[in-house]
């Protein structure tokens, strides 16, 4: 009890402590960041899409981007024109060479055989080298579609040899033949897809008198020999021996016969006003201008009213669906299908359906480009010291960019809602078009 | 009239769909190129822990704490053989801790003694590699003991993110 406090006395006062020794306060080394191996990204300098779209261009690298562009435009445009029109520069040596063949007196059919052979090499060249730049692209396009980058690496420059290395890689896989497959079906179905598509490219031209065969049937002839490509994905469905493939077939050759139908049909009313199944005529019937010649708007078929557009429409989203793309690539739906009539092709057997399906694409932009963007025609007469087969060529890569853009935008169609869209949709559009085109040619 | 508009909403639809993704693409790509680019954590994130031999009073607190049983200490003995408030060892496996940070709240010392540095580039090819070693004067990283050269190693470029790293006096 004494040691309590008794009320009314002050507590005793605590005995002072001794000073304590000074602390020397705490130094911490500031932290410090090794750049040395890799480019370091704090908070600040994410660049999330939405902040950056509003001062885009005060990014130097976004500058920088808009510069090269501008700059690959310019020096493109400026090669392009210094080339010049390809057929006065194959002339010449085509004189030359037939001087020779002649002053050798050599038979008289050998060197025409032999310029076709040249010409055939070259169409070759167009239809191979032609996917390898596309994939790429796609690639880079659907990536950015989705925020991504694509394939950055190989090649130095954003990736741009990846297909060749992919095709390296392509061509040294094994190629498998499953047990229960039709081994010659099987065999000769990516052959049998991937052979129409050169010889579909024959009459297209390319620009001023760059046709490898000037056919007076070529419309004909290009719907002709596409139509046997879907005998190869039948026989590749049926040859593999696999119950997805069997149905990817079958899908495809459901929807590939289908959409073959609206897909002539609409380009019935162009044969009609332009008088041909020729292509460079019927390319030759679009120039000139509307509004009494004034050179504002070409007379593309495309800028016919109504009818122009209907039919490009039509055949634009038909060519989607001929080449097995989304939204129509139901034959090869990955979630449904695995991926369809390829599921049991492996190495250089599956990269002949890839090329068929990139040269189909190619050659429906060409299509597009000759029946309604006027071919090699320059919009404006103050562009046309631009060669014909740029203008062919950039008309065609802007379609392809269409087709790449659909692909990555798009969900897949239903199977049904598919064939409804066709026969319900397009086919009475397209027989509707070819009676506006009646009036036309009537008027 | 009906069916017309129908069709016209869907190509307005369709319209609608392509301005977005033409929209994005021009956007710039939300990726980082890891190898070439990182992404530096935001401060308190619990990456590879890192020890300071200097300022550790051995107090064991920070191996009660532990819950996965990852770090072992032994105090440093003077010439009377009673144990001082140093360190005379200080091992770490890596590869059990859970990154909880329960060790750093446990240290009594002012900067931690133990710490979770912003780095998550732990790499190992070997399982000797994942548990570290701390005497007096090792670097923050710490070393790890090759029983093949008997050796102690330094984890060369396991840590790479921050050279003198970065820590906080809470």
């Amino acid at each position: 009890m004494t040691d309590e406090p008794r009320p009314g006395q002050p507590p005793p006062a605590p005995e002072p402590k001794p000073a304590a020794p000074a602390k020397p306060p705490v130094v911490l080394p500031d932290p410090v960041f090794n750049t040395a191996n890799g480019r370091l990204l704090f908070a600040e300098d994410r660049l999330w899409p939405n902040r950056v779209w509003k001062g885009m261009f005060s990014l130097p690298r976004y500058r920088n981007g808009a510069l090269m562009l501008a700059g690959i435009i310019v020096a493109g445009t400026a090669f392009v024109a210094a080339v010049g029109e390809l057929d006065s520069r194959v002339r010449p040596v085509f004189n030359w060479l037939s001087a020779q063949a002649a002053a050798l007196s050599l038979p008289a059919l050998l060197f025409p055989a032999a310029w076709i052979v040249v010409k055939v090499l070259a169409i070759t060249g167009v239809i191979v080298a032609a996917p390898i730049f596309l994939v790429w692209w796609e690639r880079k396009i659907s990536a950015h579609m989705q925020s991504r980058f694509g394939p950055m690496v190989t090649g130095g420059f954003h990736g741009w040899l990846q297909t060749v290395a992919d095709g390296i890689k392509l061509f040294l896989k094994e190629n498998i033949t499953p047990v229960t497959a039709d081994r010659w079906v099987h065999l000769l179905g990516p052959i049998v897809a991937l052979g129409p598509v050169f010889l579909a490219f024959a009459p297209v031209c390319f620009g001023r008198e760059l046709a490898a065969a000037d056919l007076d049937i070529g419309v004909v002839y290009i719907f002709a020999m596409t139509g046997v490509s879907v005998l190869g994905i039948m026989m590749a469905g049926w040859g593999s021996g696999n119950k997805y493939s069997l149905l990817g077939g079958l899908r495809a050759a459901a929807q590939l016969v289908s959409y073959e139908i609206p897909r002539a049909f609409s380009v019935i009313p162009v044969i009609m006003l332009a008088g041909s199944l020729n292509l460079t005529k019927i390319v030759a019937a679009q120039s000139g201008w509307w509004f009494d010649g004034i050179p504002v708007l070409p007379r593309w078929f495309i800028f016919y009213p109504v009818v122009g557009q209907l039919s490009f429409l039509i055949f634009l989203i038909t060519s989607v669906a001929e080449t097995n793309r989304t939204p129509f690539d139901i034959p090869e739906a990955e979630s449904e299908l695995v991926s369809g009539f390829h599921t049991e092709y492996s190495g250089l057997k599956f990269s002949f359906f890839f090329l068929a399906e990139y040269a189909y694409m190619t050659l429906g932009c060409c299509l597009m480009a000759a029946f309604f963007l006027g071919g090699g025609a320059a919009p404006w007469p103050f562009l046309s010291f631009i060669p014909s087969w740029a203008w062919f060529t950039v008309k065609v890569l802007g379609l392809v960019f269409c087709f790449m853009w659909f692909r990555w935008t798009f969900p897949r169609f239903r199977v049904d809602r598919l064939m409804d869209f066709n026969w319900k949709f397009l086919l009475p559009w397209s027989f509707a078009n070819i009676a506006i085109a009646g009036l036309y040619v009537m008027l | 009239m009906r069916y017309f508009q129908t069709v016209l909403n869907a190509c307005a639809d369709i319209g609608k769909g392509l301005w977005i993704t033409l929209r994005t693409m021009v956007k710039p790509a939300i990726t980082v190129q890891y190898p070439d680019e990182k992404l530096v954590p935001y401060p308190g994130f619990r990456g590879v822990l890192l020890y300071d031999a200097e300022i550790c009073i051995s107090c064991s607190l920070c191996v009660k704490a532990c819950p996965s049983e990852c770090i072992q200490l032994e105090s440093r003995k003077n010439e009377a053989g009673k144990r001082v408030p140093k360190v005379s060892w200080y091992s770490l496996d890596v590869g059990k801790c859970n990154f909880c940070r329960l060790c750093e709240e446990a240290c009594p010392t002012k900067p931690k003694a133990v710490w979770h540095s912003r780095d998550f580039e732990a790499v190992f090819s070997s399982r000797e590699e994942m548990v570290r070693y701390w005497r007096k004067g090792t670097e923050y990283p710490g070393q790890w003991y090759d029983p093949v050269t008997r050796t102690y190693k330094p984890v060369a470029g396991q840590v790479s993110l921050q050279t003198v790293p970065e820590r906080i006096l809470y």
